[in-house]
Protein backbone atom coordinates (compact mmCIF):
# COMPACT_ATOMS: atom_id res chain seq x y z
CA UNK A 1 0.00 0.00 0.00
CA UNK A 2 1.10 3.22 -0.80
CA UNK A 3 2.11 5.97 1.66
CA UNK A 4 -0.80 8.48 0.95
CA UNK A 5 -3.63 5.61 0.42
CA UNK A 6 -2.66 4.47 4.05
CA UNK A 7 -2.76 7.79 5.59
CA UNK A 8 -6.10 8.11 3.98
CA UNK A 9 -7.68 5.22 5.14
CA UNK A 10 -6.20 5.67 8.44
CA UNK A 11 -5.80 9.72 9.50
CA UNK A 12 -9.24 10.19 10.94
CA UNK A 13 -8.67 7.23 13.41
CA UNK A 14 -5.04 8.93 14.58
CA UNK A 15 -6.62 11.93 14.68
CA UNK A 16 -9.01 11.07 17.20
CA UNK A 17 -6.95 9.07 19.25
CA UNK A 18 -4.30 12.30 19.54
CA UNK A 19 -7.44 14.61 20.36
CA UNK A 20 -8.61 12.53 23.41
CA UNK A 21 -4.70 11.97 24.62
CA UNK A 22 -4.01 15.80 24.16
CA UNK A 23 -7.74 16.57 26.22
CA UNK A 24 -6.77 13.73 28.94
CA UNK A 25 -3.54 15.83 29.28
CA UNK A 26 -5.53 19.24 30.31
CA UNK A 27 -8.99 18.03 31.51
CA UNK A 28 -8.63 14.22 32.74
CA UNK A 29 -11.78 14.16 34.25
CA UNK A 30 -13.41 15.62 31.23
CA UNK A 31 -11.57 12.90 28.77
CA UNK A 32 -12.25 10.29 30.73
CA UNK A 33 -15.71 10.51 31.30
CA UNK A 34 -15.81 10.60 27.51
CA UNK A 35 -16.97 8.14 25.01
CA UNK A 36 -13.48 7.42 23.83
CA UNK A 37 -12.34 6.50 27.09
CA UNK A 38 -13.34 2.89 27.07
CA UNK A 39 -11.66 2.35 23.30
CA UNK A 40 -8.19 3.96 24.57
CA UNK A 41 -6.31 0.59 25.11
CA UNK A 42 -7.62 -1.04 21.35
CA UNK A 43 -7.21 2.64 19.68
CA UNK A 44 -3.76 2.95 21.06
CA UNK A 45 -2.80 -1.17 20.28
CA UNK A 46 -4.40 -0.01 16.31
CA UNK A 47 -1.56 2.94 16.17
CA UNK A 48 1.11 1.42 17.27
CA UNK A 49 0.42 -1.64 14.61
CA UNK A 50 0.10 1.19 11.88
CA UNK A 51 3.40 2.43 13.49
CA UNK A 52 5.31 -0.71 12.88
CA UNK A 53 3.59 -0.99 9.25
CA UNK A 54 4.64 2.43 8.48
CA UNK A 55 7.87 1.24 9.63
CA UNK A 56 8.66 -1.58 7.66
CA UNK A 57 6.96 -0.25 4.84
CA UNK A 58 9.65 2.73 5.29
CA UNK A 59 6.87 5.34 4.80
CA UNK A 60 8.31 8.89 5.19
CA UNK A 61 9.31 10.82 8.40
CA UNK A 62 6.14 12.87 7.63
CA UNK A 63 3.88 9.49 8.93
CA UNK A 64 6.40 7.87 11.10
CA UNK A 65 6.89 10.99 13.43
CA UNK A 66 3.52 11.60 13.78
CA UNK A 67 2.39 7.79 14.91
CA UNK A 68 5.64 8.07 17.04
CA UNK A 69 4.00 11.35 19.00
CA UNK A 70 0.76 9.29 19.71
CA UNK A 71 2.17 6.48 20.76
CA UNK A 72 4.45 8.03 23.10
CA UNK A 73 1.35 10.01 24.52
CA UNK A 74 -0.45 7.20 24.81
CA UNK A 75 2.72 4.69 26.39
CA UNK A 76 2.75 7.30 28.88
CA UNK A 77 -1.07 7.44 29.74
CA UNK A 78 -1.25 3.43 29.25
CA UNK A 79 1.54 2.78 32.04
CA UNK A 80 1.43 5.21 34.24
CA UNK A 81 1.39 4.48 37.88
CA UNK A 82 -1.51 3.98 40.21
CA UNK A 83 -2.76 7.22 42.08
CA UNK A 84 -0.70 6.92 45.66
CA UNK A 85 -3.27 5.53 48.37
CA UNK A 86 -3.15 6.62 52.24
CA UNK A 87 -3.72 3.05 53.07
CA UNK A 88 -0.22 2.06 51.52
CA UNK A 89 1.27 4.85 53.25
CA UNK A 90 -0.06 3.50 56.52
CA UNK A 91 1.11 0.10 55.69
CA UNK A 92 4.60 1.10 55.23
CA UNK A 93 5.12 2.62 58.29
CA UNK A 94 3.17 0.17 60.17
CA UNK A 95 4.55 -2.90 58.44
CA UNK A 96 6.64 -2.26 55.34
CA UNK A 97 9.63 -0.06 57.29
CA UNK A 98 10.40 -1.69 60.45
CA UNK A 99 10.47 -5.09 58.11
CA UNK A 100 13.35 -3.39 56.32
CA UNK A 101 14.92 -1.79 59.23
CA UNK A 102 15.15 -5.76 60.45
CA UNK A 103 16.01 -7.23 57.14
CA UNK A 104 18.98 -5.13 56.69
CA UNK A 105 19.83 -5.46 60.69
CA UNK A 106 23.36 -6.05 59.90
CA UNK A 107 23.83 -2.65 58.12
CA UNK A 108 21.85 -1.06 60.96
CA UNK A 109 24.49 -3.22 63.63
CA UNK A 110 27.35 -0.92 62.09
CA UNK A 111 25.24 2.02 61.76
CA UNK A 112 24.54 1.75 65.81
CA UNK A 113 28.21 1.22 66.32
CA UNK A 114 29.53 3.96 64.20
CA UNK A 115 26.99 6.14 66.14
CA UNK A 116 27.28 5.26 69.67
CA UNK A 117 31.24 4.28 70.07
CA UNK A 118 32.51 7.53 69.09
CA UNK A 119 29.50 9.18 71.30
CA UNK A 120 30.74 6.97 74.55
CA UNK A 121 33.88 7.85 73.79
CA UNK A 122 33.88 11.54 73.94
CA UNK A 123 31.53 11.17 76.99
CA UNK A 124 34.13 9.48 78.94
CA UNK A 125 37.01 11.42 77.98
CA UNK A 126 35.42 14.98 78.69
CA UNK A 127 33.64 13.48 81.98
CA UNK A 128 37.86 12.33 82.98
CA UNK A 129 39.22 15.38 81.63
CA UNK A 130 36.52 18.28 81.45
CA UNK A 131 39.26 20.64 79.12
CA UNK A 132 38.85 18.42 76.56
CA UNK A 133 35.93 19.78 75.35
CA UNK A 134 37.84 22.99 74.28
CA UNK A 135 39.48 21.12 71.88
CA UNK A 136 36.53 20.18 70.81
CA UNK A 137 34.33 22.90 70.27
CA UNK A 138 34.87 26.83 70.50
CA UNK A 139 34.75 28.59 73.37
CA UNK A 140 31.43 30.69 71.74
CA UNK A 141 29.98 26.95 71.00
CA UNK A 142 30.27 26.15 74.80
CA UNK A 143 28.93 29.41 76.42
CA UNK A 144 25.61 28.22 74.13
CA UNK A 145 25.45 24.83 74.87
CA UNK A 146 25.75 26.14 78.88
CA UNK A 147 23.28 28.56 78.20
CA UNK A 148 20.49 26.68 76.80
CA UNK A 149 20.77 24.01 79.33
CA UNK A 150 21.20 26.27 82.36
CA UNK A 151 19.07 24.78 85.21
CA UNK A 152 17.67 28.47 85.51
CA UNK A 153 16.42 28.17 81.91
CA UNK A 154 12.71 28.25 81.78
CA UNK A 155 12.98 26.70 78.16
CA UNK A 156 15.95 23.86 78.43
CA UNK A 157 17.70 23.22 75.08
CA UNK A 158 17.45 26.12 73.27
CA UNK A 159 19.20 29.99 74.08
CA UNK A 160 16.06 31.72 72.10
CA UNK A 161 13.23 31.07 70.12
CA UNK A 162 9.97 29.92 70.03
CA UNK A 163 8.55 26.46 69.67
CA UNK A 164 7.64 26.76 66.39
CA UNK A 165 10.82 28.12 65.12
CA UNK A 166 12.87 25.73 66.67
CA UNK A 167 9.95 22.59 64.65
CA UNK A 168 11.20 24.53 61.52
CA UNK A 169 14.89 24.46 62.56
CA UNK A 170 14.55 20.73 63.94
CA UNK A 171 12.95 19.50 60.34
CA UNK A 172 15.27 21.53 58.29
CA UNK A 173 18.71 20.26 59.76
CA UNK A 174 18.01 16.61 61.09
CA UNK A 175 16.23 15.41 57.89
CA UNK A 176 18.63 17.24 55.91
CA UNK A 177 21.59 15.31 57.65
CA UNK A 178 19.45 12.10 57.17
CA UNK A 179 19.24 12.34 53.69
CA UNK A 180 22.80 13.49 53.48
CA UNK A 181 23.78 10.50 55.19
CA UNK A 182 21.75 8.14 53.35
CA UNK A 183 23.08 9.87 49.76
CA UNK A 184 27.00 10.37 50.49
CA UNK A 185 26.72 6.83 51.28
CA UNK A 186 27.35 6.39 47.17
CA UNK A 187 30.86 7.42 48.04
CA UNK A 188 31.69 3.99 49.06
CA UNK A 189 29.73 5.12 52.38
CA UNK A 190 32.40 7.19 53.32
CA UNK A 191 30.12 10.01 53.75
CA UNK A 192 27.85 7.71 56.07
CA UNK A 193 30.70 6.27 58.35
CA UNK A 194 31.85 10.05 58.43
CA UNK A 195 28.24 11.67 59.36
CA UNK A 196 27.47 8.94 61.78
CA UNK A 197 31.16 9.10 63.30
CA UNK A 198 31.24 13.17 63.58
CA UNK A 199 27.83 13.05 65.21
CA UNK A 200 28.68 10.39 67.76
CA UNK A 201 31.37 12.75 68.78
CA UNK A 202 29.80 15.93 69.05
CA UNK A 203 26.73 14.39 71.05
CA UNK A 204 29.14 12.37 73.78
CA UNK A 205 30.93 15.76 73.97
CA UNK A 206 27.77 17.93 74.37
CA UNK A 207 26.45 15.23 77.03
CA UNK A 208 30.27 14.96 78.71
CA UNK A 209 30.79 18.56 79.20
CA UNK A 210 26.95 19.61 80.53
CA UNK A 211 27.53 16.34 82.61
CA UNK A 212 31.06 17.90 83.97
CA UNK A 213 30.10 21.25 85.19
CA UNK A 214 26.73 20.22 86.54
CA UNK A 215 24.07 21.07 84.29
CA UNK A 216 23.52 17.05 83.67
CA UNK A 217 19.98 17.13 84.98
CA UNK A 218 18.76 19.53 82.18
CA UNK A 219 20.49 17.50 79.58
CA UNK A 220 19.22 14.52 80.01
CA UNK A 221 15.84 15.84 80.88
CA UNK A 222 15.52 17.73 77.33
CA UNK A 223 16.91 14.75 75.47
CA UNK A 224 15.13 11.92 76.56
CA UNK A 225 12.02 12.26 74.84
CA UNK A 226 12.97 12.91 71.29
CA UNK A 227 16.42 10.65 71.68
CA UNK A 228 14.39 7.49 71.11
CA UNK A 229 13.06 8.80 67.24
CA UNK A 230 16.16 10.92 66.73
CA UNK A 231 19.08 8.97 67.30
CA UNK A 232 17.39 5.54 65.61
CA UNK A 233 16.47 7.85 62.42
CA UNK A 234 20.41 9.15 62.16
CA UNK A 235 20.95 4.93 62.72
CA UNK A 236 18.96 3.93 60.08
CA UNK A 237 19.63 6.74 57.86
CA UNK A 238 23.34 5.51 57.91
CA UNK A 239 22.64 1.90 57.73
CA UNK A 240 20.71 3.11 54.41
CA UNK A 241 24.22 5.02 53.45
CA UNK A 242 26.08 1.82 54.25
CA UNK A 243 24.57 -0.51 52.19
CA UNK A 244 24.45 1.54 49.26
CA UNK A 245 28.04 2.06 48.96
CA UNK A 246 29.01 -1.63 50.28
CA UNK A 247 26.00 -2.30 47.07
CA UNK A 248 29.30 -0.43 45.04
CA UNK A 249 32.23 -2.22 46.64
CA UNK A 250 30.82 -5.45 46.89
CA UNK A 251 27.65 -6.00 44.01
CA UNK A 252 27.86 -9.80 44.50
CA UNK A 253 26.76 -11.62 41.92
CA UNK A 254 24.89 -8.44 40.37
CA UNK A 255 26.03 -6.43 37.70
CA UNK A 256 27.16 -2.83 39.19
CA UNK A 257 24.18 -1.15 38.30
CA UNK A 258 21.64 -3.23 39.07
CA UNK A 259 23.24 -4.03 42.67
CA UNK A 260 23.42 0.25 43.31
CA UNK A 261 19.97 0.27 42.10
CA UNK A 262 18.58 -2.12 44.27
CA UNK A 263 20.88 -0.67 47.05
CA UNK A 264 19.51 2.66 46.26
CA UNK A 265 15.38 1.66 46.29
CA UNK A 266 15.88 0.09 49.80
CA UNK A 267 18.12 2.45 50.68
CA UNK A 268 15.46 5.44 49.86
CA UNK A 269 12.75 3.59 51.62
CA UNK A 270 14.73 3.59 54.73
CA UNK A 271 15.20 7.01 54.39
CA UNK A 272 11.70 7.91 53.97
CA UNK A 273 11.18 5.84 57.35
CA UNK A 274 13.58 8.17 59.16
CA UNK A 275 11.93 11.29 57.34
CA UNK A 276 8.35 9.96 59.41
CA UNK A 277 10.89 9.42 62.71
CA UNK A 278 12.39 12.76 62.71
CA UNK A 279 9.17 14.30 61.84
CA UNK A 280 7.66 13.00 65.24
CA UNK A 281 11.04 13.50 66.72
CA UNK A 282 11.04 17.03 65.79
CA UNK A 283 7.06 17.53 67.36
CA UNK A 284 8.30 15.99 70.89
CA UNK A 285 11.77 17.81 71.18
CA UNK A 286 9.92 21.73 69.97
CA UNK A 287 6.53 20.95 72.22
CA UNK A 288 7.68 18.34 74.59
CA UNK A 289 11.20 17.98 76.05
CA UNK A 290 11.75 21.78 76.16
CA UNK A 291 9.00 22.08 78.75
CA UNK A 292 11.35 22.65 82.24
CA UNK A 293 9.02 22.68 84.42
CA UNK A 294 7.66 18.80 84.38
CA UNK A 295 8.73 16.76 87.30
CA UNK A 296 11.74 14.27 86.65
CA UNK A 297 9.55 11.31 86.54
CA UNK A 298 7.06 12.71 83.79
CA UNK A 299 10.00 13.16 81.30
CA UNK A 300 11.98 10.11 82.19
CA UNK A 301 8.93 8.26 82.27
CA UNK A 302 7.67 9.47 78.90
CA UNK A 303 10.99 9.17 77.89
CA UNK A 304 11.07 5.87 78.44
CA UNK A 305 7.97 5.06 76.84
CA UNK A 306 9.12 6.27 73.41
CA UNK A 307 12.12 4.60 73.39
CA UNK A 308 10.35 1.30 74.16
CA UNK A 309 7.89 2.33 71.45
CA UNK A 310 10.34 2.96 69.43
CA UNK A 311 12.42 -0.49 69.71
CA UNK A 312 8.78 -2.93 69.72
CA UNK A 313 7.67 -1.09 66.42
CA UNK A 314 11.42 -2.00 64.97
CA UNK A 315 11.67 -5.45 66.64
CA UNK A 316 7.62 -6.48 65.86
CA UNK A 317 5.77 -4.22 63.31
CA UNK A 318 4.72 -5.75 60.32
CA UNK A 319 5.83 -9.59 62.05
CA UNK A 320 3.95 -12.30 61.19
CA UNK A 321 1.17 -10.00 59.36
CA UNK A 322 -1.02 -11.60 56.57
CA UNK A 323 0.61 -8.63 54.25
CA UNK A 324 3.95 -10.08 53.78
CA UNK A 325 5.51 -8.13 50.63
CA UNK B 1 28.11 10.39 21.62
CA UNK B 2 26.28 12.42 18.98
CA UNK B 3 22.93 10.41 18.36
CA UNK B 4 21.13 11.45 21.93
CA UNK B 5 18.09 9.24 20.48
CA UNK B 6 17.62 6.07 22.66
CA UNK B 7 15.15 3.46 21.20
CA UNK B 8 13.12 1.70 23.57
CA UNK B 9 10.64 -1.32 23.16
CA UNK B 10 7.39 -1.16 24.62
CA UNK B 11 5.39 -4.20 25.24
CA UNK B 12 3.06 -3.51 21.85
CA UNK B 13 6.17 -4.18 19.87
CA UNK B 14 7.08 -0.75 18.91
CA UNK B 15 10.32 1.17 19.19
CA UNK B 16 9.93 4.48 20.94
CA UNK B 17 12.62 6.41 20.12
CA UNK B 18 13.16 8.98 23.17
CA UNK B 19 15.52 12.15 22.65
CA UNK B 20 17.75 12.22 25.62
CA UNK B 21 18.09 15.82 27.08
CA UNK B 22 21.96 17.28 27.41
CA UNK B 23 22.66 19.14 30.24
CA UNK B 24 23.20 22.41 29.27
CA UNK B 25 19.29 22.23 28.48
CA UNK B 26 18.81 20.59 31.91
CA UNK B 27 21.22 23.09 33.52
CA UNK B 28 19.07 26.13 32.14
CA UNK B 29 15.99 24.68 34.05
CA UNK B 30 17.69 23.58 36.82
CA UNK B 31 18.55 27.47 37.15
CA UNK B 32 15.32 28.97 36.32
CA UNK B 33 13.45 26.70 39.48
CA UNK B 34 16.47 27.43 41.75
CA UNK B 35 15.26 31.67 41.03
CA UNK B 36 11.85 30.49 41.27
CA UNK B 37 12.41 28.79 44.75
CA UNK B 38 14.76 31.20 45.61
CA UNK B 39 11.75 34.19 45.10
CA UNK B 40 9.13 32.50 46.63
CA UNK B 41 11.34 31.41 50.24
CA UNK B 42 11.98 35.14 50.10
CA UNK B 43 8.42 36.39 49.53
CA UNK B 44 6.98 33.41 52.19
CA UNK B 45 9.81 34.71 54.26
CA UNK B 46 8.66 38.11 54.12
CA UNK B 47 5.05 37.12 54.93
CA UNK B 48 5.77 34.80 57.70
CA UNK B 49 7.59 37.36 59.48
CA UNK B 50 4.66 39.39 60.11
CA UNK B 51 3.90 36.22 62.14
CA UNK B 52 5.91 37.75 64.64
CA UNK B 53 9.37 35.09 65.72
CA UNK B 54 7.30 31.52 64.95
CA UNK B 55 7.31 32.68 61.61
CA UNK B 56 10.77 31.92 60.87
CA UNK B 57 9.75 27.97 61.57
CA UNK B 58 7.57 28.30 58.98
CA UNK B 59 9.98 29.97 56.46
CA UNK B 60 12.28 26.83 57.47
CA UNK B 61 9.82 24.55 56.87
CA UNK B 62 9.34 26.56 53.53
CA UNK B 63 12.79 26.02 52.90
CA UNK B 64 12.84 22.28 53.89
CA UNK B 65 9.86 21.92 51.39
CA UNK B 66 11.62 23.80 48.38
CA UNK B 67 14.89 21.81 48.93
CA UNK B 68 13.90 18.40 49.27
CA UNK B 69 9.92 17.57 48.70
CA UNK B 70 9.62 20.35 45.55
CA UNK B 71 11.52 18.26 42.92
CA UNK B 72 9.95 14.79 44.26
CA UNK B 73 5.95 16.57 43.84
CA UNK B 74 6.45 17.78 40.42
CA UNK B 75 8.11 14.79 39.04
CA UNK B 76 5.48 12.04 40.44
CA UNK B 77 2.21 14.29 40.26
CA UNK B 78 2.81 16.77 37.39
CA UNK B 79 3.81 14.52 34.44
CA UNK B 80 7.54 14.29 35.12
CA UNK B 81 7.94 18.32 34.89
CA UNK B 82 9.63 20.70 37.26
CA UNK B 83 8.10 24.24 36.23
CA UNK B 84 11.64 24.74 34.98
CA UNK B 85 11.47 21.84 33.29
CA UNK B 86 7.77 22.36 31.81
CA UNK B 87 9.37 25.61 30.38
CA UNK B 88 12.40 24.19 28.63
CA UNK B 89 9.75 21.21 27.34
CA UNK B 90 11.80 18.70 29.44
CA UNK B 91 10.54 15.81 30.95
CA UNK B 92 11.33 13.06 33.44
CA UNK B 93 10.26 9.62 32.86
CA UNK B 94 11.15 5.55 33.89
CA UNK B 95 14.17 4.29 31.55
CA UNK B 96 11.69 2.29 29.81
CA UNK B 97 9.81 5.71 28.72
CA UNK B 98 7.15 4.82 31.56
CA UNK B 99 5.91 7.90 33.91
CA UNK B 100 8.56 8.00 36.78
CA UNK B 101 7.06 7.13 40.04
CA UNK B 102 7.39 7.69 43.74
CA UNK B 103 10.80 5.66 44.73
CA UNK B 104 13.15 6.32 41.33
CA UNK B 105 11.92 10.11 41.97
CA UNK B 106 13.34 10.24 45.62
CA UNK B 107 16.52 8.52 44.71
CA UNK B 108 17.55 10.44 41.60
CA UNK B 109 16.26 13.95 43.90
CA UNK B 110 18.21 12.23 47.15
CA UNK B 111 21.10 11.90 45.04
CA UNK B 112 21.64 15.82 43.77
CA UNK B 113 23.93 15.52 47.14
CA UNK B 114 26.00 13.62 45.24
CA UNK B 115 25.69 15.02 42.00
CA UNK B 116 26.28 18.70 43.27
CA UNK B 117 28.98 18.30 45.20
CA UNK B 118 32.16 20.18 44.05
CA UNK B 119 30.20 23.39 44.13
CA UNK B 120 27.58 23.67 41.93
CA UNK B 121 26.91 19.99 40.22
CA UNK B 122 30.51 19.24 39.23
CA UNK B 123 29.94 15.59 39.18
CA UNK B 124 26.74 15.91 37.49
CA UNK B 125 27.91 17.89 35.05
CA UNK B 126 30.92 15.73 34.65
CA UNK B 127 29.23 12.47 34.51
CA UNK B 128 26.18 13.43 32.07
CA UNK B 129 28.81 14.59 29.82
CA UNK B 130 30.23 10.66 29.60
CA UNK B 131 27.25 9.15 29.64
CA UNK B 132 25.35 9.19 26.08
CA UNK B 133 22.48 9.38 27.44
CA UNK B 134 23.19 12.61 29.37
CA UNK B 135 22.22 11.17 32.92
CA UNK B 136 23.17 12.00 35.65
CA UNK B 137 24.71 10.29 38.90
CA UNK B 138 21.14 10.33 40.43
CA UNK B 139 19.56 9.47 36.74
CA UNK B 140 21.67 6.45 36.44
CA UNK B 141 20.95 4.89 39.80
CA UNK B 142 17.57 5.73 39.58
CA UNK B 143 17.08 4.46 36.13
CA UNK B 144 15.28 7.31 35.09
CA UNK B 145 16.05 9.85 31.77
CA UNK B 146 15.45 13.52 30.93
CA UNK B 147 14.07 13.57 27.49
CA UNK B 148 12.55 16.32 25.19
CA UNK B 149 8.83 16.11 26.01
CA UNK B 150 7.90 18.78 23.29
CA UNK B 151 6.84 17.88 20.15
CA UNK B 152 9.49 16.44 17.02
CA UNK B 153 9.68 19.49 14.48
CA UNK B 154 6.49 18.38 12.45
CA UNK B 155 7.82 16.04 9.68
CA UNK B 156 8.16 18.23 6.34
CA UNK B 157 6.10 17.71 3.87
CA UNK B 158 7.17 16.30 0.44
CA UNK B 159 6.81 18.97 -2.33
CA UNK B 160 3.82 18.16 -4.43
CA UNK B 161 4.83 17.65 -8.14
CA UNK B 162 3.11 15.51 -10.94
CA UNK B 163 4.01 11.88 -9.99
CA UNK B 164 6.43 9.87 -12.27
CA UNK B 165 6.57 5.50 -11.67
CA UNK B 166 10.85 4.84 -11.44
CA UNK B 167 12.29 3.53 -14.53
CA UNK B 168 13.79 0.66 -12.42
CA UNK B 169 12.94 -1.31 -9.11
CA UNK B 170 15.17 -0.02 -6.15
CA UNK B 171 15.09 -1.32 -2.76
CA UNK B 172 12.84 -0.02 0.27
CA UNK B 173 16.05 1.86 1.64
CA UNK B 174 16.74 3.81 -1.31
CA UNK B 175 13.32 4.24 -2.20
CA UNK B 176 13.10 5.91 1.85
CA UNK B 177 16.58 7.74 0.51
CA UNK B 178 14.88 9.78 -2.62
CA UNK B 179 11.84 10.42 -0.33
CA UNK B 180 13.74 11.88 2.38
CA UNK B 181 15.75 13.68 0.18
CA UNK B 182 12.53 15.50 -1.40
CA UNK B 183 11.34 16.15 2.05
CA UNK B 184 14.18 17.28 3.58
CA UNK B 185 15.94 19.38 0.72
CA UNK B 186 14.06 22.80 0.89
CA UNK B 187 16.31 23.16 4.38
CA UNK B 188 19.35 22.76 2.18
CA UNK B 189 21.33 25.72 -0.32
CA UNK B 190 20.59 24.88 -3.92
CA UNK B 191 23.85 24.48 -4.25
CA UNK B 192 23.92 21.96 -2.21
CA UNK B 193 20.77 20.34 -3.64
CA UNK B 194 22.15 20.32 -7.18
CA UNK B 195 25.05 18.39 -6.06
CA UNK B 196 23.00 15.91 -3.76
CA UNK B 197 21.06 15.09 -6.48
CA UNK B 198 23.69 14.72 -9.45
CA UNK B 199 25.06 11.95 -7.73
CA UNK B 200 21.70 10.05 -9.21
CA UNK B 201 22.18 11.19 -12.48
CA UNK B 202 22.37 7.13 -13.79
CA UNK B 203 18.74 7.34 -12.43
CA UNK B 204 17.36 10.60 -13.70
CA UNK B 205 19.38 10.98 -16.43
CA UNK B 206 19.64 14.83 -15.27
CA UNK B 207 21.96 17.72 -13.66
CA UNK B 208 20.96 20.70 -11.97
CA UNK B 209 17.72 21.92 -10.95
CA UNK B 210 16.24 19.73 -13.29
CA UNK B 211 17.39 16.52 -11.14
CA UNK B 212 16.10 18.08 -8.12
CA UNK B 213 12.56 18.21 -10.05
CA UNK B 214 12.75 14.42 -11.19
CA UNK B 215 13.34 13.27 -7.91
CA UNK B 216 10.49 15.30 -6.41
CA UNK B 217 8.53 13.26 -8.87
CA UNK B 218 9.72 10.11 -8.60
CA UNK B 219 9.05 10.60 -4.56
CA UNK B 220 5.85 12.13 -5.37
CA UNK B 221 5.05 8.75 -7.18
CA UNK B 222 6.68 6.51 -4.86
CA UNK B 223 4.07 7.90 -1.71
CA UNK B 224 1.35 7.01 -4.42
CA UNK B 225 0.24 10.29 -5.03
CA UNK B 226 -2.20 11.18 -8.47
Amino acid sequence: MKQEQFVALHAEEWDKLGTWLAQLDRQPKLAMGGEHALDFPVAYRRVCHHLSLARARGYSREVTDRLQQIVQMGHRQLYRPPAPRWHKLAMFLVADFPRLVRQQWRYMLVALFLLYAPAVVAYVLILWKPALAHSLFTTRQLADFDKMYDPANSHIGRSSGTDLQMFGYYIMNNVSIAFRTFASGLLFGVGAIYVLAANGVVIGGVAGHLNAIGYGGPFWRFVVGHSGFELTAIVIAGGAGLQFGLSLLAPGRLPRELALRRAAWIGARLAMGAFAMLIAAAFIEAYWSSIASLPDVVKFGSGACIWLLVLWWLMRGGAGSKHAA
Amino acid sequence: MLDTVREIETPEGVSLRLRAAGAFGRAQAWLLDTLLRAVVFFVGLGIFSMLGRGGVGLGLLLLFALTWVYNVVCEVWFHGQTIGKRVLGLRVVNADATPITLLPSVVRNLLRVVDALPGIYGVGLVVSIIDPSARRVGDIVAGTLVIHADELPAGSKVPVAAPQPLPLPLDADEQAALIEFAERSPQLTPQRQEELANILHPLTGREGSAAIAQISAYANGLLGRT
